[in-house]
């Protein structure tokens, strides 16, 4: 019996799938990937790191705003709101930084000052809260007035009491 | 057909060194990518103190803003429980919390918190483990990425997380989720929502770096975090867990 014929046959389809596989696995895989950093979880498109530290960062933080808003940062770091970032109040920097003209957020309404003084359950106990204006307002030895501000009587970056 | 011992044995040695040849063809270019590997190290560590969250919001409207986070998708949220007198849960997050809390306008309250959310970049992540593709990993800094290009979308991840912490972007229609800013931590930035916290709630830095006060918390301050029996190792501890919190 001769069986050459039919494992000859046989060799040549066998190679041709492998080589099938191996061209089109190199158009299937990416260039950088592999391992990169450890086995167990590193296994991928090495570039996607950088691709992604590439990114462009849209807050900066508020030694940022000092560099133009020098008087607003000074009264700013000597009052209560010192722990608080501009951008926080503000929106971010990049924003601010693409339309200079049109001026950064400036929310100066109740509900601005209440999302955070705002008497909620579940906020710290020792967090100054505010239940009611009107209340607030004649506890304070003020008259209440209907649509008054919060900034009417605090400063909203140096609040003091 | 009768197989004679002889032949069964040389059909068997170049089966075996076919194979062998064919396994290290498929070896061999994977291993010459192999840019750098070595250790992975989890360099940095997150840290969530719920006795000083407000419930503010203005960590997840930061997110949104920095990492375009689609409306109505969230990389990180703030859930609030209300526990009452006598014994009943309640955990809320309208909107992930981004919009400030409502107060509760119900008596008999025993305790109320807030508690922040965001990916734990864990040590031992399932999310990576279940990837078909290599799309998700971690970075030589022990950061869970996803690579935005490579992803396929199928979602497994999404069901892998324990901490419900991925979803599909509705608009690359791959998976996302917090990268603890990645480009900003590179930049020596803290990611977006800890430089917004009022209160300090939100804290990030070096693990193991004791003039860091990250790493000094994380020494010091008997920490927790969240679902430690699915052994994940979390990176992202939180102070003040309460025995209710998911
Ligand atoms: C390159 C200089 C520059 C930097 C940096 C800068 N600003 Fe400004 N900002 C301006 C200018 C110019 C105006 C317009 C001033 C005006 O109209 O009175 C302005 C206006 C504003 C306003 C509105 C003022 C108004 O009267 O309505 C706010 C709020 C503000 N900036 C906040 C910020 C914050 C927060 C930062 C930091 C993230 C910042 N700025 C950084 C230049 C700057
Ligand atoms: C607690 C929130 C808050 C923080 C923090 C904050 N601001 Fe403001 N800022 C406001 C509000 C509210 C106004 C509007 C004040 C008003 O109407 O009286 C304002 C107004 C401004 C203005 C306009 C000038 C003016 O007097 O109307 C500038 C400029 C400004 N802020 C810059 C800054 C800078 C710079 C920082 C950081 C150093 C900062 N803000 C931090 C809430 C904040
Ligand atoms: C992003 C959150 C946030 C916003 C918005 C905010 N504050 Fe504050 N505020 C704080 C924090 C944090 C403190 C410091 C609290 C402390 O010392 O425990 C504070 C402190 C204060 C204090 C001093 C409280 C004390 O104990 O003496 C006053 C008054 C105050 N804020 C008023 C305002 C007003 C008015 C506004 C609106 C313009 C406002 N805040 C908006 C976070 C905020
Ligand atoms: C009529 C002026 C007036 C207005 C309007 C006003 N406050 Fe006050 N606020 C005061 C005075 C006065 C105090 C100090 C009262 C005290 O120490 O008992 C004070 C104290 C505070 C404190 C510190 C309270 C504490 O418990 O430590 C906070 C926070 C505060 N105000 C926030 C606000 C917010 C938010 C608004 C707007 C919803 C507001 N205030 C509107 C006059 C005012």
């Amino acid at each position: 019996m001769n069986h050459t014929s039919h494992i000859i046959r046989f060799a040549v389809v066998l190679v041709a799938v492998i080589a099938g596989f191996f061209i089109l696995r190199g158009f299937l895989v990416p260039d950088s990937f592999g391992v990169q950093g450890d086995y167990k979880y590193g296994y991928h498109r090495g570039a996607s790191d950088a691709e992604q530290a590439a990114l462009p960062a849209l807050y900066t933080g508020s030694k940022k705003c000092a560099q133009c808003h020098a008087a607003e940062t000074a009264e700013w770091q000597a009052g209560k709101h010192a722990g608080v970032e501009c951008e926080t109040c503000h929106g971010n920097w990049q924003a601010h930084n693409n339309n200079t003209k049109d001026k950064a957020g400036k929310d100066s309404s109740i509900e601005a000052c209440l999302l955070c003084h705002g008497e909620v359950e579940a906020r710290p106990a020792d967090f100054p809260q505010i239940a009611d204006m009107k209340k607030h307002v004649e506890d304070g030895g003020g008259a209440y007035e209907k649509g008054m501000l919060c900034v009417a009587c605090h400063s909203a970056h140096s609040p003091q009491q | 057909m009768v197989t004679s011992r002889r032949d069964f044995l040389k059909q068997a040695g170049w089966t075996v060194l076919g194979g062998g040849l064919m396994a290290s063809f498929v070896e061999l270019p994977a291993s010459k990518a192999h840019a750098s590997s070595g250790d992975r190290t989890h360099l940095y560590a997150y840290v969530v103190d719920t006795h000083k969250c407000i419930g503010c919001g203005k960590c997840g409207e930061a997110c949104r803003a920095e990492n375009k986070v689609p409306d109505e998708f969230y990389r990180t949220w703030i859930e609030r429980y209300t526990i009452y007198a006598d014994g009943h849960v309640d955990v809320d997050s309208p909107h992930g919390g981004e919009k400030g809390a409502t107060p509760i306008k119900k008596a008999h309250i025993d305790r109320s918190f807030f508690v922040p959310k965001l990916c734990n970049h864990c040590k031992e992540p399932n999310c990576v483990q279940v990837c078909p593709v290599g799309a998700t990993y971690v970075s030589r800094q022990g950061v869970v990425l996803v690579d935005e290009k490579h992803c396929v979308g199928c979602g497994y991840c999404i069901q892998a997380c324990p901490y419900g912490a991925r979803f599909i972007n509705p608009k690359t229609h791959v998976a996302d989720k917090c990268t603890w800013c990645y480009h900003r931590v590179l930049k020596g930035l803290k990611p977006a929502c800890v430089t917004v916290c009022p209160v300090g709630a939100r804290q990030f830095g070096k693990v193991n770096d004791p003039n860091d006060p990250v790493g000094k918390l994380i020494k010091e301050a008997r920490l927790q975090v969240l679902k430690p029996e699915m052994g994940n190792q979390p990176m992202v501890f939180y102070n003040g867990l309460d025995k209710e919190v998911r």
